[in-house]
């Protein structure tokens, strides 16, 4: 055996070699800068949010009014997007709109995610017979037609049972009940995938118990694909609310739902376009936005850029 | 068969030339499981029957070529993967049937220097959140006290201490297996297993961090495990070798008593095969080679299961499995031929 | 970003030249710009790159496409994907000589089996119809050596053949790749890290160093008596299979440069214990240093009084 030597002296860091310091995080952001469309999809999100923040106390004219002025009046200079078929003032009505589909698509994504994120990552982690049972369910929960299962969800909680009122908060969670297993496939197969990383072999010899395994090793490096997810289940909400609002089986009237707004103005098409394609036009410019969005941060995340 | 010998045959375990070993492994065996075969559930045989014991203060390298099983063997040793039988002694206490609270205890005194510097620390955590997990896991040290003790550390492994708010993507292959010995250090050990821990590194690279494990274990006592392919890198820093083939031990011996005299064949044809960097010593090396391939695991031939491509196979090769005991001083082998090749 | 700087050699047929360098130090890139596979977006900036007389780095696509595989062949250092796992092995050697026409493709279906079993495959009128994943990483290495010996090229490439083999199948690879060349008379560049096989396969050696060539010469000379710094560092940072008591292993402190940040002067003088003022500034040029020769440096091995104990302390 060596007998005592000295200790290898530390390495010089000599000044050609000074490692910049660059996070996943800035390198990621430095990407997704490069993504035009994913920029403009975030700058018509950002849009959305001021918009939807700056209803909560003011619009132009309040927006559950009745009317302000003639019925079906077209744009014009007082009333930028023009009066709807009760004469409200549509550019207010977005305003509010606009608010709402904010809290359904971030509403939704984020119980999405509280049920989905667990699920997967106990199911990916401890396999065996937890992983049988979880995969089963969310196989089944595959099978239903989810909006069908929507719609029955929002009527039995709301107007069967009331226990929940007819609203935001329920459409949110009947969308998230039925969604859920996106989510949870998709953390329990990167958690499957990272649980055989080296770290987190190391992260067992260090000690670490299963519940700082998880939420520290595993879940912070499954969060690129999460982000993804979740910023795509957003659209999927947002057009679901639509939808049931659409068909009047969504947001009560006079809630300003976009969905609801084009239902309203459906029957006037032929000579009041602008009460159709307003909300609609909204509706279509956040949607796509949002998948911009998510296609330049799955990009912006993707691994194999690595040194 | 062979006459019943004089005295019981000595196992590695009860090597008199060892002193009261740290580690004692027995009859170890990991199995994985390897999908439907033709009569039933087949199975990989990664381990098969594997006894050996490390001295304190000393470091035993293990050498195999791929799917021999000496990086399951690491594993298991440590418990990261459940072995499937047999026992291993850390200071005989039996690790194999600790097991939740009393097990992660053990790992105050048993780490791990992984092989690949990429993978083994998460891309997530800044450098001195990683080597200071294992003092907060066990409530070693807090706040300021533990930050010293990385500090201290990182110095001892040749970092920079300023780094500890970096992330790992931010240094080189070396200092990130640099810091990974500092994380496996943390907690002051007494047994460390090192799987490969400087394969994925450049040559200039291996020495620094050769002589850096060969420093800190004059200097911390350390008991190593090296685990490797590579036999020269092996030979230098091991003060005995055991070679693995097919799931066993087929010898143990002094590092450089194995070259000189290698009684297994398969060391032989090891030894021969190494290349050397010493263009008069390369003209007159002519190895040994072996023909066919490495059997598969799943199937491995019966008794001797060296005897599908041993030079030097006999008909009792294949029908009688030698043991590993001990054929002269200190030295085992797994064969009924020893040293005749 | 220079990947590779002012590199200057030749090689003979039935000559086995070895590059030798670690990682970042170019020799992949020149093996690559002797056949003109430089990945996008670099490209050769200037020199000549000469077969017999004429210049690869003028050839039209035509002529660089009858250049690869038939005049020259080139082996890579994983055969699990350059081997196309659809197809199976045979119809992929006999691809590789339908591709140059020299061969109809009857003679070509012909020699299949022969090539396999001069790569030493056993079992090789069987093994024709498998596919690559049926074949261990020693023997589509083989098929891989197979594919490129097919068209008997003068010059061999080979960019690290065995380093994702074991040993024992890594010398039986290298005693093939030895008896093939002499068979064909090819010329013969091995690339490679590990300087213990150079030392059992060629004639010659080049080390090179941050996209530099920083010493070559004959084998013997450079193992024995070896001139440049860093190749004396990289000899005595490896540990000798044949060493007697524990020599501590010198190494080499720092790492390799950033090809994008060099530094200047002698690229390898921040972690060069020999290095003398004129090294920081000027970048030496490649000098001769005794028969058949060559180094890189301002100070040179021979003028230095025990170096062991320098490079100790």
């Amino acid at each position: 055996m060596a007998q005592a030597a000295p200790v290898a002296q530390p390495d010089v860091d000599l000044t050609y070699e000074v490692p910049e310091q660059v996070t996943l995080l800035s390198d990621a952001w430095r990407r997704l800068r490069r993504n035009r469309l994913a920029l403009l999809g975030g700058a018509i999100i950002l849009l959305l949010l001021i918009v939807a923040a700056i209803s909560i106390v003011w619009t132009p004219y309040p927006t559950w009014l009745e009317a302000v002025g003639p019925t079906y009046q077209p744009p014009g200079a007082k009333h930028l997007l023009g009066l709807d078929a009760a004469g409200r003032d549509i550019l207010s009505r977005i305003m509010g709109g606009a608010l709402i589909t904010v809290q359904v698509g971030i509403g939704s994504a984020i119980i999405l995610s509280l049920i989905g994120i667990p699920l997967g990552l106990i199911a990916g982690f401890y396999r065996g017979r937890v992983d049988v049972v979880i995969s089963f369910f969310i196989n089944i929960w595959y099978g239903i037609p989810d909006l069908l299962v929507a719609l029955i969800l929002v009527f039995v909680l709301s107007d069967a049972l009331h226990l929940i009122p007819r609203g935001v908060f329920v459409i949110v969670v009947a969308f998230a009940l039925t969604r859920w297993m996106d989510m949870a496939r998709l953390v329990r197969g990167q958690t499957l995938a990272l649980r055989e990383r080296e770290f987190v072999e190391a992260a067992r010899m260090s000690g670490a118990r299963d519940f700082a395994m998880l939420f520290r090793h595993i879940f912070p490096n499954a969060l690129g694909p999460i982000i993804v997810q979740a910023t795509f289940a957003i659209p999927a909400a947002v057009l679901f609310e639509a939808f049931l609002s659409f068909l009047g089986l969504g947001l009560p009237p006079p809630t300003p739902s976009w969905g609801a707004m084009a239902a309203d103005g459906y029957h006037g098409m032929d000579f009041a376009p602008h009460i159709v394609l307003a909300p609609t036009l909204a509706l279509s410019l956040t949607l796509m936005a949002f998948n911009w969005l998510g296609d330049g941060l799955r990009d912006a995340f993707d691994p194999r850029m690595r040194r | 068969m062979s006459a019943e010998p004089a005295e019981p045959a000595v196992t590695p375990t009860h090597d008199p030339t060892l002193k009261k070993p740290l580690v004692r492994i027995e009859k170890l065996v990991k199995h994985f499981p390897a999908g439907l075969g033709l009569f039933g559930r087949a199975v990989v045989h990664a381990v098969d029957g594997v006894d050996l014991a490390i001295a304190p203060g000393e470091t035993l390298g293990l050498v195999g070529e791929s799917g021999c099983g000496k990086s399951t063997l690491g594993r298991v040793i440590v418990r990261l993967l459940p072995a499937t039988s047999g026992h291993v002694f850390f200071k005989d206490v039996d690790l194999t049937a600790v097991r939740g609270e009393k097990l992660r205890r053990t790992r105050q005194q048993i780490q791990m220097i992984f092989q690949d510097p990429y993978a083994s620390l998460n891309p997530r955590m800044t450098v001195g959140d990683i080597v200071a997990e294992p003092l907060r896991n066990f409530g070693v040290a807090r706040g300021r006290k533990a930050s010293q003790r990385v500090q201290e550390v990182m110095r001892v492994v040749g970092l920079n201490p300023n780094f500890v708010n970096r992330y790992p993507h931010e240094f080189s292959g070396g200092q990130r297996q640099r810091i990974g010995i500092a994380r496996s250090l943390v907690l002051n050990p007494t047994f460390i297993v090192a799987d490969e821990p400087v394969s994925a590194l450049d040559v200039s690279i291996q020495a620094q961090i050769v002589n850096l494990m060969e420093d800190l274990q004059s200097k911390f006592d350390l008991t190593f495990l090296f685990i490797a392919h590579d036999l020269s890198v092996v030979r230098h820093i091991s003060d005995r070798i055991a070679v693995m083939y097919l799931g066993k031990i087929v010898e143990i011996g002094p590092s450089h008593a194995i070259r000189d005299k290698p009684l297994h064949p398969y060391t032989k044809v090891l030894e021969s095969s190494v290349p050397v960097p010493d263009p008069d010593l390369e003209a007159a090396r002519k190895p040994i080679l072996l023909k066919g391939e490495i059997p598969s695991p799943v199937n491995p031939p019966s008794a001797c299961r060296f005897h599908t491509r041993c030079p030097i196979a006999q008909p009792i090769c294949s029908e009688v499995e030698p043991p590993l005991e001990m054929k002269e001083n200190g030295r085992f082998a797994a064969c009924h031929f020893p040293g005749q090749l | 970003m220079h990947a590779v700087d002012g590199i200057d050699f030749e090689v003979d047929r039935g000559e086995i030249v070895g590059i030798v360098g670690e990682s970042g130090s170019g020799k992949t890139m020149t093996a690559l710009s002797l056949l003109r596979l430089i990945p996008e977006p670099g490209k050769i900036t200037s020199g000549r790159i000469l077969y017999g007389d004429k210049d690869v780095a003028q050839m039209t696509d035509d002529e660089i496409r009858e250049f690869r595989g038939n005049d020259v062949a080139m082996i890579f250092q994983d055969p699990m994907t350059s081997l196309n796992p659809v197809l199976r092995v045979g119809f992929q050697v006999e691809e590789a000589m339908a591709a140059h026409r020299r061969f109809t493709s009857q003679q070509a279906r012909d020699r299949v089996v022969p090539l396999l079993q001069r790569v030493r495959i056993p079992a090789a009128k069987d093994r024709v119809r498998d596919f690559p994943h049926q074949f261990s990483g020693g023997m589509r290495q083989r098929a891989m050596i197979a594919m490129g010996v097919s068209n008997e090229p003068s010059l061999l490439i080979a960019d690290e053949p065995t380093t994702a083999l074991d040993v024992t199948v890594q010398a039986s690879i290298i005693e093939l790749l030895r008896d093939l060349s002499r068979e064909l008379r090819a010329a013969v560049i091995l690339i490679t890290h590990n300087m213990a096989l150079v030392a059992s396969l060629c004639n010659r050696v080049i080390v090179m160093y941050a996209g530099r060539i920083v010493e070559e010469g004959p084998t013997r000379a450079i193992f024995k008596n070896p001139q440049h710094p860093y190749t004396w560092s990289l000899l005595r940072s490896m540990p000798r299979a044949d060493e007697v008591e524990k020599e501590r292993l010198i190494s080499i402190k720092g790492m390799p440069p950033d090809l994008a940040r060099m530094p200047p002067g002698c690229k390898f003088h921040p972690r060069c214990r020999f290095r003398i003022d004129r090294c920081l500034t000027e970048e030496p040029p490649l000098a001769e240093v005794g028969p058949g020769q060559i180094a890189r440096c301002w100070v040179l091995m021979k003028n230095v009084e025990n170096p062991e104990a320098e490079a100790l302390k």
